[in-house]
């Protein structure tokens, strides 16, 4: 496809085969950029330190692969002081949720126009396989969670996307690494979109997560439609109600579902632009 | 017109030392020649900062609490609180008397501070104390000395009055920084403040960030979009800024850090001075990472020397970290507002562009080792900048020769900077045998004591505004002496060890070094420097 070599590099990336990164370098490269008619040098792509942040030496844009956790700062330092560039923090759950998770607050309520895409992977892969913020917790006598793990996660899941609407980010959506449609449509939104952008991507980790991890995500996760009834999970009682982006208490309640019982993909709030 | 205080919120100890010297710009007195004391229990907590001689003249509102401080012979208690509380009905009006008693004492002009009353809000409080101001005024009879006179000013010019932390933003503005992120820190929270006047109303960008982490992060973003970007901050905040210096020194990214030392480690003794980073500005971080070290140790030298960080900064792609400390920082001076308004040469990041042919190549090895810099949005000339060790073409390489020539690019575009004699200065006779090395404001107190003791013949004094990369004039200096005097604000005596580590010194070597806070003085630096001329 042409437009694909319009928009990466020669640079072979050094993911797994079936990673889900790929698909976020698919949506971008080929959907992305093309559909928004961004000129590469018009865009700048921030990351910080992971496998998801090897990102932006395989797209023809400016980029910089920074460090651990601090790829929103470096972001909106650059788009406060060029805001013609499109600019996109990527980087992963360590990143955004554990190291610099400090910085996610903060960037929400400066609500810099930048677009921040969390690769959720669910573990440290890079360092081979250790727990992150977003690892499954059990409870104890449950066992083992992840394939290589003697220990299971010991602390309470850090939920990203409830995290993200409780400080009401302008812009709140989740994708998932096995539809790049749909995650490239979230993306262009959220690019679109005046104002800070947060894109949770869920992302199968091919190497160091157990294969059922993500079938589970799969087989439980309910599209967003507007003005369709939400999927719930089997165990609530609620009745579902219409969807509607535009309502921050209904995107608090979507996010407050766990994401193992009915990960939400989609739009899940979308708010006043700049 | 230094400040000393503490750790206090609001009120407690503080107390101002304010010089008169028509003649220069300078450290103050040893010891005061006037002290007014409101409250001797606060006095106690800066006794060892504001010492009394002999000759000091003392006046004090009241002798409760005085314990053993032992008063010179001129001590005289004047009604300060009672006065002013008789006629403005408040005893806050204590120090507009004695500033009326004083302007009669030092014999200022008639309407000084009228003068003053119109031309600032703070100063309108004169004029709504008028009556506690000139009650201060009609005080003088009472007391049995003549009036002191001034010498009448020698120098009329206009005059600048500033502290080093403002000299050290209004340098920044002059040099084109438009781009500054930075988080409340003392002593140097004024630079941020100050900034943050100049930068808002859409003049610039300004953001107080979450953190250090963040300031120097948001600053590096914005320079890689072209911008002179700046953050400033002192030891705790400077820790955690080390790790993205390194990335800026890897990924040849232009900042300016400006540290205002304080007394460490930790949280130390945050309002007072130190001069302890050095090891840290030079040194900090893992791995071989250059940058580029300044410190300034006068006020006109905050002005130029922030304007030279950006230039050096700017031109060799690496980070810049400009030492300040709390004494040049806090320190207000009134001087010559000569070095405000004269010219400075700015030097400009180079791009690509013009002859350059594509492919362009951020990191190219080039002849002086620095690689064109496109800006993040010009067309043509696309790169992924990376922490990871990389090709010239910016990719991730972890070829071992690559690593190598990375390094040696990295290090070699700076060896220039050795040949700028102007960032070392010389003071005393070229045959001098006998020399000082001495940065920050501890080079002011040598030169000071260096003329108090009248050797200016006998020892020589070169204090480095370049620390690092290693000035060959400052080298040149130490291979002139048969005896060499190393002074600094430092109990490891960081300075002393940086010039071992570099330099052949002398056998005849003294190291007079201590911990700070306490600000050096002529007294005590008499001893280290008369034994070097000895």
């Amino acid at each position: 496809m042409s437009e694909e070599t319009n928009y990466r590099t020669e640079v072979t990336p050094i993911w797994c085969p079936g990673c889900g990164n790929f698909a976020l370098l698919i949506a971008l490269t080929r959907r992305v950029l093309p559909n928004l008619g961004i000129p590469g040098h018009q865009a700048l792509i921030v990351s910080g330190i992971g496998c998801s942040s090897r990102i932006p030496a395989y797209v023809d844009s400016y980029g910089f692969n920074s460090l651990h956790g601090r790829a929103v700062v470096i972001a909106q330092g650059a788009k406060l002081a060029n805001p013609e560039l499109t600019v996109v923090a990527i980087g992963g759950d360590g990143d955004f949720f554990s190291i610099g998770a400090g910085h996610l607050p903060h960037a929400v309520r400066r609500n810099v126009n930048i677009t921040c895409i969390m690769v959720n992977n669910f573990v440290y892969a890079l360092t081979k396989g250790q727990t992150s913020p977003t690892s499954p917790y059990l409870q104890r006598g449950e066992g083992p969670f992840l394939s290589r793990q003697f220990y299971p996660p010991v602390d309470p899941v850090l939920d990203m996307v409830s995290y993200s609407v409780s400080t009401r980010a302008s812009l709140i959506a989740q994708g998932i690494a096995t539809d790049v449609s749909n995650l490239a449509w979230l993306i262009e939104e959220a690019v679109k979109h005046r104002g800070f952008s947060f894109v949770n991507v869920l992302t199968p980790c091919v190497t160091f997560d157990p294969p059922w991890l993500f079938k589970t995500i799969k087989e439980r996760a309910s599209y967003l439609n507007e003005g369709e009834p939400v999927g719930l999970p089997d165990s609530s009682a609620e009745q579902p109600w219409l969807h509607d982006s535009s309502n921050i208490t209904l995107a608090l309640k979507l996010a407050q579902t766990p994401v193992m019982e009915k990960p939400h993909i989609g739009m899940i709030f979308r708010g006043k632009e700049l | 017109m230094p400040r000393y205080y503490g750790p206090q919120i609001r009120g407690g100890a503080s107390g101002v030392k304010l010089s008169l010297d028509t003649t220069r710009a300078s450290v103050p007195a040893d010891t005061a020649d006037i002290m007014v004391c409101f409250n001797w229990e606060k006095y106690a907590e800066l006794e060892q900062e504001l010492p009394l001689g002999a000759d000091s003249v003392v006046f004090y509102d009241s002798a409760s609490s005085k314990g053993s401080i032992s008063l010179p012979e001129k001590s005289f208690q004047v009604r300060f609180s009672e006065i002013g509380e008789e006629l403005t009905g408040t005893t806050l009006a204590k120090n507009i008397v004695a500033l009326g008693l004083l302007e009669r004492i030092l014999a200022l002009p008639e309407g000084l501070s009228k003068g003053a009353a119109v031309q600032d809000e703070a100063s309108a409080l004169l004029e709504r104390n008028g009556l506690a101001l000139s009650a201060g005024k009609h005080l003088l009879p009472e007391f049995p000395f003549a009036e002191l006179k001034l010498s009448s000013p020698r120098d009329a010019s206009a005059k600048a009055v500033l502290h080093g932390n403002s000299a050290v933003a209004q340098g920044a503005i002059r040099a084109g920084c438009r781009t500054f992120f930075g988080y409340p820190i003392t002593p140097a929270s004024e630079i941020m403040e100050e900034m943050q006047e100049r930068l808002g109303q859409g003049n610039g960008v300004f953001i107080q960030a979450e953190d250090e982490i963040a300031a120097v992060g948001l600053a590096l973003g914005a320079s890689l979009t072209g911008a002179k970007s700046m953050t400033a901050t002192t030891g705790p905040g400077l820790d955690l800024m080390t790790e993205m210096m390194g990335l800026a020194s890897g990924a040849e990214i232009p900042v300016v850090i400006v540290d205002v030392q304080r007394c460490g480690p930790a949280t130390g003794i945050p309002s007072k001075s130190e001069q302890s980073d050095l090891n840290h500005v030079i040194y900090g971080g893992h791995g071989d990472a250059p940058r580029v070290v300044i410190a300034a140790y006068s006020l006109e030298g905050c002005y130029r020397l922030v304007i030279e960080s950006f230039s050096i900064s700017e031109y060799y792609q690496a980070p810049v970290v400009l030492l300040s400390d709390q004494w040049l920082g806090q320190t207000t001076v009134a001087t010559s507002s000569d070095f405000l308004t004269k010219d400075y040469s700015v030097a400009q990041r180079k791009r690509p562009g013009g002859e350059y042919q594509e492919p362009y190549r951020r990191y190219e090895i080039t002849e002086d080792s620095i690689s064109p810099m496109a800006s993040a949005g010009d067309e043509g000339f696309m790169y992924q900048a990376t922490g990871l060790a990389h090709n010239e073409k910016g990719r991730p390489s972890f070829d071992f020769a690559t690593h190598q020539r990375m390094h040696e690019k990295r290090w070699q575009k700076l060896a220039p900077l050795r040949d700028r004699d102007e960032l070392v200065k010389v003071f005393g006779r070229e045959e001098s045998r006998k020399g000082i090395v001495a940065f920050g404001s501890s080079a002011q107190f040598v030169l000071e004591t260096v003329e108090y003791l009248g050797l200016q013949d006998e020892v020589k004094v070169c204090i480095p505004e370049l620390i690092h990369p290693l000035p060959r004039r400052l080298t040149s200096f130490v291979d002139s002496l048969e005896r060499l005097l190393v002074v600094e604000m430092s109990y490891s005596a960081q300075l002393h060890h940086y010039l071992r580590s570099q330099i052949d010194l002398p056998s005849d070597t003294e190291s007079y070094a201590r911990a700070g806070g306490l600000p050096f003085s002529r007294k005590e630096l008499s001893g280290p420097i008369t034994k070097l001329a000895r």
